[in-house]
């Protein structure tokens, strides 16, 4: 157990390892973290300033920003865990007819992008043009629109769409994994269903929907692209999209960063009461009854309500999911933006140019593809060596480590975006500001934590025996690392890689803030096409964004699922 | 498979840094915020007759450049020869800062010169933008003919611009405009429920999905779109919003030569062509106007324009900006 520490020569692998760590987490993660608070509470001449953080704070666009956050965020919130345990409950625990086809399909909008969602239902449901607005006033001869997309709700049921797989997943784990004796014990002691579902099944699954809720409010607190797609126009801002405003209108000032930073505590702040939240409810409820075993849980007769239960279902499915992908790839097809859908009017042309014709969109595709190999591959070998140091080595500090490694997880990705900037663009000697390199050390920064969870999930089944066996036999720590450990966790590496990869390709949060003329990504993109009223050229890259994400995760599922049987 | 993993990350890493560059005598960089449409086709004629430069342009709002030039004089060094944007103020500022190579142009002569006055060589109107009103010929029978048109019914709640904070020849036409007609243009605007919208191809691409039945728009967008099948037409009311759009040289370029030969070249019978076809007025009275552009001669859309003071349109832009937004949001 002591290897690890054993000071050989002063200066062995064991110390370039962590030091290493250290410095890697320092560097990318700590100091652009802090940099914010420092930019936010000291002034340029570096004295202490709050009147500056009254003067932002008592803003009325801020406060009304952050009340617009948390209206969003509680509504999609409350949204999501309804949707959410619904759903997995009929998949788990109903007779339900193609219950894993539909299993599959409500976890299809976990990787679908919610700005290109945004998108399609801005083309659906904007209140004068939207296609089915339009169907309801002249075809069933409506007086007004059904429904304005640009509103509270619509931006709500936007994002409840793309983020209720969140407690979906969570719950559907727990209610396959809970023990069906507690339940059939009841029933035999003479317990009806509502008294079962109510005292024993709700307060069994309660810790995973609560965790999956709050991991929703975390994400929509800090979620950029539905509310920038939907809001903003019509005066609807919350705390990323007002950093984002404040920072494009001036051209990136020291001000407009200053004030952003202030408007980033207050999202670091509500973050971190989010998940101290969640830290308490968890730690409470620890319920040790939902076992690792898994059982064949039982399933409630649906009855009469089978088919009607099935046809809502599949209209759910069809119509968030299906439905806007069609949209998109459809205004895709148009010459123009306005054009009904005819033979005629539909063409592959606007494919045909993204791809291979304009300068944009090729080179934010190449872009994109760059990007997320580097901070993936980058990123996985980081994410292994600072694991390791967490997981294995026994020394002092390491909590700290731990906490670097996960802090990029609870923190919005517009504060990195701007810590990043504050980090590198002279100040501290490094410029890289307006280049590519700063999008990949943001990226970096934000997708530490991803790696971090798979690598340390991988090297905690690695039994320290291994590693003792072959130092017994005479081997070098860094020989025992690389013909022993290295080798076994290459599944973990794997995994952290394509967590990097595929989220990276279609991100938008962080690349908006720090993109350049020419470091375009696949988001900026379709994102500032759309600002640009180039409509129907950013459905057809966002189409091709679809077609990308979709084609590299089944290759994972392939991949993946031929790596575990070979196991 | 670890070292081959390595490899890849280090020739990924050098891929990125790397811009593959054509190995010609010259070189030349361009910011501009033309559109690809435009500016793809003056750099391949450009291409076609100095082989021997090789142009990079990189197309970007006027904003997002500017940030990028700034941002570039910090670390000492603009990457930018040559500049060409639609933000006439830009292009004060820059020569106030003595950040502009003057170079009158040899062509000069031939050329309809909108900076009289001002005039030093510093920066060379390159293209006439000019803005009108753009409605959907669906939704709107009765075609506008003058500014005050877009008060009646017809575009109640469904008149949009183009948010001036992020489109420089928005924030110019609504100056312009106020100038012309005092405040209250804002305020009828406001009482007829008018839009601010985003970007200043969105309001155009919104007119023409009927999200809005007008807007103020610029004319290459909007032909572009209607050459396309869009169910759009592009007025001008009896006064014309004109703004040129200056093209400059960045001082200190080391590759002033190709820079000059830029210029010259898109101020030729030859590229002004291209900027007619793209949908704008030309900077030449011997080159054909654009059959979409509402006027009959460059002549009358000069006489017709409302005259700018640039000066003070610089100075005023927050407040103008500000004031504005709140009248139309009616806070």
């Amino acid at each position: 157990m002591s290897i690890a520490i054993k000071k050989e020569s002063g200066f062995g692998t064991a110390q370039i390892i962590l030091t290493l760590s250290i410095g890697i987490l320092v560097v990318f993660v700590a100091f652009p973290v802090l940099l914010i608070f420092w930019n936010a509470f000291f002034d340029s001449n570096g004295s202490f300033n709050i009147t500056d953080v009254v003067k932002v704070l008592s803003h009325p666009e801020t406060y009304q920003a952050l009340l617009n956050s948390v209206i969003i965020a509680l509504g999609t919130t409350t949204g999501s865990t309804i949707v959410g345990t619904f759903f997995a409950w009929l998949v788990t625990r109903t007779d339900l007819p193609y219950k894993k086809f539909m299993k599959g399909m409500f976890l299809v909008p976990f990787m679908l992008p919610s700005f290109i969602g945004a998108l399609a239902w801005k083309m659906l449901l904007s209140p004068r043009a939207g296609y089915i607005n339009r169907f309801f006033m002249d075809s069933l001869g409506f007086d007004g629109p059904i429904f304005n997309i640009y509103s509270y709700a619509g931006i709500v049921l936007v994002e409840i769409m793309y983020l209720f797989p969140f407690v979906f997943i969570q719950v559907c784990g727990a209610l396959e994994r809970m023990d069906p004796t507690l339940e059939e014990s009841a029933r035999i002691s003479g317990a009806g269903l509502g008294t079962i579902t109510r005292k024993i099944t709700i307060p069994l699954v309660l810790p995973s929907i609560l965790s999956g809720a709050l991991l929703i409010m975390l994400y929509s607190m800090a979620h950029f692209g539905t509310v920038a797609v939907l809001g903003i126009e019509n005066g609807i801002f919350n705390i990323p999209t007002l950093i984002y405003e404040r920072i494009h209108q001036s051209a990136g000032s020291f001000e407009s960063i200053r004030t952003g930073t202030v408007l980033a505590t207050v999202l670091v702040f509500s973050a971190a009461f989010i998940i101290w939240m969640q830290n308490k409810i968890l730690g409470k409820g620890r319920y040790q009854i939902i076992a690792g075993k898994s059982f064949r849980p039982m399933e409630l007769k649906l009855r009469g309500l089978k088919y009607p239960l099935l046809i809502l279902c599949l209209a759910y499915i069809g119509f968030t999911i299906i439905l806007p992908t069609v949209v998109i790839f459809l205004v895709g097809a148009l010459p123009t933006y306005g054009l009904p859908f005819t033979w005629e009017n539909l063409s592959l042309e606007n494919y045909k140019f993204i791809l291979f014709e304009h300068k944009l969109t090729k080179d934010a595709i190449f872009n994109s593809v760059t990007l997320g190999l580097s901070a993936a591959l980058i990123t996985m070998f980081a994410g292994v060596m600072i694991s390791y140091v967490i997981v294995k080595m026994k020394v002092r500090g390491k909590g700290i480590l731990e906490f670097l490694g996960m802090l990029p997880f609870s923190v919005p990705g517009s504060v990195i975006a701007l810590g990043v900037i504050l980090a590198w663009s002279g100040k501290f000697g490094i410029n890289l500001y307006n280049t590519v390199w700063i999008i990949l050390v943001a990226y970096i920064a934000r997708y530490m934590a991803f790696s971090l969870k798979a690598n340390s999930a991988a090297l905690e089944q690695v039994h320290d025996s291994l590693v003792e066996a072959a130092r017994a036999c005479g081997a070098t720590m860094w020989q025992a690392l690389k013909d022993i450990v290295i080798p076994l966790v290459r599944p973990g590496m794997f995994a952290a890689f394509f967590l990097i990869f595929l989220p990276s390709l279609r991100e938008l949060t962080v690349s908006i803030m720090l993109y350049a003329p020419t470091t375009r990504t696949i988001g900026v993109a379709i994102y500032t096409l759309n600002e640009d009223g180039e409509t129907v050229t950013s459905a057809a890259l966002a189409g091709i964004a679809l077609i990308l994400i979709i084609v590299g995760q089944t290759l994972i599922n392939r991949f993946s699922a031929k790596y575990t049987n070979k196991r | 498979m670890r070292r081959r993993m390595l490899a890849m990350v280090i020739a990924l890493c050098f891929s990125l840094g790397t811009v593959a560059q054509a190995c010609a005598a010259e070189k030349l960089i361009l910011y501009t915020s033309m559109k690809e449409s435009l500016i793809g086709a003056i750099a391949d004629a450009f291409t076609k007759k100095y082989p021997d430069v090789a142009i990079d342009y990189q197309s970007a709002g006027a904003g997002k450049l500017m940030a990028k030039i700034a941002a570039e004089r910090q670390s000492g060094q603009v990457l930018a020869d040559v500049l060409w944007t639609s933000e006439v103020p830009d292009f004060y500022n820059l020569k106030e800062e003595g950040m502009l190579e003057p170079y009158t142009p040899s062509n000069f002569n031939e050329l309809v010169n909108p900076f009289k006055n001002d005039y030093d060589g510093s920066f060379t109107a390159a293209r006439l933008g000019t803005l009108g009103i753009v409605y959907n010929t669906q939704q709107v029978k009765n075609k506008p003919e003058q500014w005050s048109d877009i008060f009646k019914p017809e575009f109640k709640g469904a008149f949009g611009v183009a948010d001036p904070a992020l489109s420089g020849t928005s924030y110019m036409s609504i100056s312009l405009l106020v100038n012309q007609f005092g405040w209250e243009f804002a305020e009828k605007m406001a009482a007829n429920d008018s839009k601010i919208g985003k970007g200043s191809g969105q309001v155009v691409d919104d007119t023409a999905s009927g999200e809005l039945a007008g807007c103020i728009a610029v004319d290459y967008i909007t032909l572009d779109k209607i050459k396309k099948g869009a169910k759009l037409a592009y007025v001008f009311p009896q006064e014309i919003l004109v703004v040129p759009s200056p093209v400059a040289i960045i001082k200190g370029t080391p590759n002033l030569s190709a820079a000059k030969k830029f210029v010259d070249f898109l101020l030729s019978k030859e590229a002004q062509i291209i900027v007619s076809e793209g949908g704008t007025l030309p900077v030449r009275t011997d080159v054909a106007l654009n059959p979409g552009i509402p006027v009959s001669s460059l002549d009358e859309a000069v006489q017709r324009s409302i005259p700018i003071d640039y000066v003070s349109i610089l100075a005023e832009k927050e407040n103008t900006i500000d004031k504005f937004k709140k009248i139309i949001q009616k806070k």
